[in-house]
């Protein structure tokens, strides 16, 4: 298992450069919807890394963040993007 | 009841701290909580809990469960996600179990669902699963099935045996094109494609009496939207459209309808005159149609980020309109008087960038005395005192286990929040209790309180805190409403006071 720090410096949006750190910061200092506050973190109108930011903001909403769950939520992502990129 | 093997698996359970030593009999065990205990294996005994309705085995190492467990003879719900499966436990065949969460595992072979007559929910998310063939029996219970972030490409293989599934998530998978066989979902009500690389939709998906669709990050070029007649919500973010077009009997009843980032250049207009949500925002849309003013209805329109110089006078009309979302645009002088008269309770053209939430300091507490009697107007049981509350604000500044923040615009106080460290003999742990929750007048309807109640959940959290509580006045609804909305729930308990 992962420590915090490591989870905080993992990279979720390619496109932004944006760390989990990063992704909570914005999502806590902005009171828009989930639309509106993925693109302060993306800066773009893609949607690769949508579902795991949705997570993320839920657990802002929610009020409590599971860090182990994020950090699971990225190596899925990842290992899946491999997988797809393999061609499988 | 063997009661070695009773002793042994007791012994068991204690070290995991699943039970505690008062438990006398394996009858007295109706739910489990393994989670999280890097489990690689349950001992062999473990079939004797034969009450047991509830298991969490999640996160754990297991590849299988053991043979014994066909005696757990009421197991209802069984949680193994995040383990180590590539085979569906065959002992799952044998019991009568009603919802499996099997997410996050390495799934290939699903044969034990065959047998699964009684199922009504199964999460088999995020298990990479390419090939999957009909894994249900003919005749099942199934209600709610979550297949997302696989690598599912053909959906027709096992859609034939969905006919009685209403929530159904085939959200990031590969899937190219919803084909004629959709037309099997005959009792559908949530659908989520979202994040897939659907190209074709078959005219029978227009057949499906489904309530909610969600088909955003998709690459649909060219779509007509026509039937659905008990569609509520409709999402199509994220597909860049060549041609987006609506028919007249399109989804009578819609009441949600977005299109963020879908290179629409028309304002298009949903027949429905339900509708309640219309988002636009992030297209290249350089006009808004003066019948707009028909949805009447319409709580929340997002046209941020387009081309639109020009906003019709009819949408003032639209008395029920709470948020408008109009950032982004080259609006003129007479649009930005239609916003005017609109006066929405949220408009992102009214909100202010650079509010900053941070700790208090020193120099901060004279302005937060002042704040607070904002707050006092509002609740009858306290009467303003400058100097009664700096001296409070004061001590709570200096005070071990307290925190405060402050919300500043342009170095200024603009909203406070405070929380201090509580001991609670219920939760035999620390808990927080938030008070002084306020925000300027003019500074709000901007977002400001939720921010600032987050950063102090948060902070909550790291202090591990296993409660938040606060007081409210029963005559203050706005904040009534407020915290129901954030999640606090009411307690039973009235709050009465002494003067010493």
């Amino acid at each position: 298992m992962k420590d915090m720090q490591e989870i905080l410096d993992m990279e979720i949006c390619e496109c932004a450069e944006k760390n989990v750190s990063q992704v909570i910061e914005t999502f806590q200092n902005t009171s828009l919807p989930f639309k509106k506050a993925k693109k302060l973190v993306t800066e773009c109108n893609k949607s690769c890394c949508r579902a795991i930011l949705i997570k993320v903001f839920n657990m802002k909403d929610f009020g409590r963040y599971d860090y182990d769950e994020i950090a699971y939520a990225i190596q899925q992502r990842l290992e899946r993007l491999k997988k797809l990129s393999e061609g499988e | 009841m063997n009661s070695s093997k009773w002793e042994e698996l007791k012994r068991w359970l204690i070290e995991q701290e699943a039970i505690d030593e008062d438990t006398s009999s394996a009858d007295y065990i109706s739910r489990l909580d393994l989670s999280c205990r890097s489990l690689e294996k349950l001992p062999e005994s473990f079939g004797l809990l034969t009450n047991l309705v509830a298991l969490n085995l999640s996160t754990n190492k297991l590849h299988f469960l053991p043979e014994s467990c066909t005696g757990l003879l009421k197991l209802s719900n069984l949680d193994i996600r995040r383990n180590m499966f590539e085979t569906m436990p065959s002992i799952i065949s044998f019991l009568p179990i009603r919802s499996i969460n099997a997410s996050g595992n390495r799934l290939k072979d699903l044969s034990a669902l065959k047998k699964c007559k009684e199922l009504r929910v199964l999460d088999l998310s995020a298990n990479g699963l390419s090939r999957v063939e009909n894994f249900l029996p003919i005749n099942n219970e199934l209600r709610t099935l979550n297949l997302s972030l696989n690598l599912i490409k053909n959906i027709d293989s096992f859609i034939e045996n969905l006919r009685g599934v209403e929530r159904l998530n085939l959200s990031s998978n590969v899937i190219e094109s919803i084909t004629k066989n959709v037309c099997s979902l005959k009792s559908i009500e949530e659908l989520d494609l979202s994040n897939n690389l659907i190209k074709s939709i078959d005219s029978a998906f227009f057949d499906l009496e489904v309530e909610i669709v969600d088909l955003s990050a998709n690459v649909l070029q060219t779509l007509v939207l026509h039937s659905l007649e008990s569609l509520d919500k409709l999402t199509l973010d994220g597909n860049e459209f060549e041609s987006l077009k609506i028919e007249k009997n399109f989804a009578p009843y819609l009441r949600e309808f977005s299109c963020d980032s879908c290179n629409l250049e028309e304002f298009l207009l949903p027949s429905s005159e339900s509708i309640e949500l219309l988002c636009y925002s992030s297209n290249k849309i350089t006009s808004i149609s003066k019948e707009v003013g028909q949805y009447t209805k319409l709580l929340q329109l997002d046209i941020d980020g387009n081309e639109i110089q020009e906003l019709p006078d009819t949408l003032a009309n639209l008395a029920y309109l709470q948020t408008f979302y109009a950032k982004g645009n080259p609006l003129n002088e007479h649009a930005k008087k239609v916003i005017e008269v609109l006066s929405p309770d949220i408009c992102d053209l009214n909100m202010k960038s650079g509010i900053v939430i941070e700790l208090a300091k020193s120099e901060d507490l004279k302005e937060m005395a002042n704040l607070l009697s904002v707050l006092f107007a509002i609740e009858t049981d306290f009467s303003f005192d400058f100097e009664k509350q700096l001296s409070g604000i004061t001590k709570l500044f200096e005070s071990e286990g307290s925190n405060m923040l402050v919300a500043k615009y342009e170095s200024e106080v603009i909203g406070m929040i405070t929380m201090q460290r509580l001991i609670s003999s219920a939760e035999g742990d620390y808990i927080g209790q938030m008070e002084d929750l306020v925000v300027k007048e003019e500074y709000r309807k901007m977002g400001v309180g939720s921010r600032l109640i987050n950063k102090m959940r948060s902070i909550a959290q790291e202090y591990g805190y296993k409660r938040i509580q606060l007081a409210a006045d029963v005559d203050n609804s706005n904040a009534l409403q407020f915290y129901n909305r954030r999640g606090f729930n009411k307690s039973h308990l009235n709050i009465y006071h002494y003067i010493v």
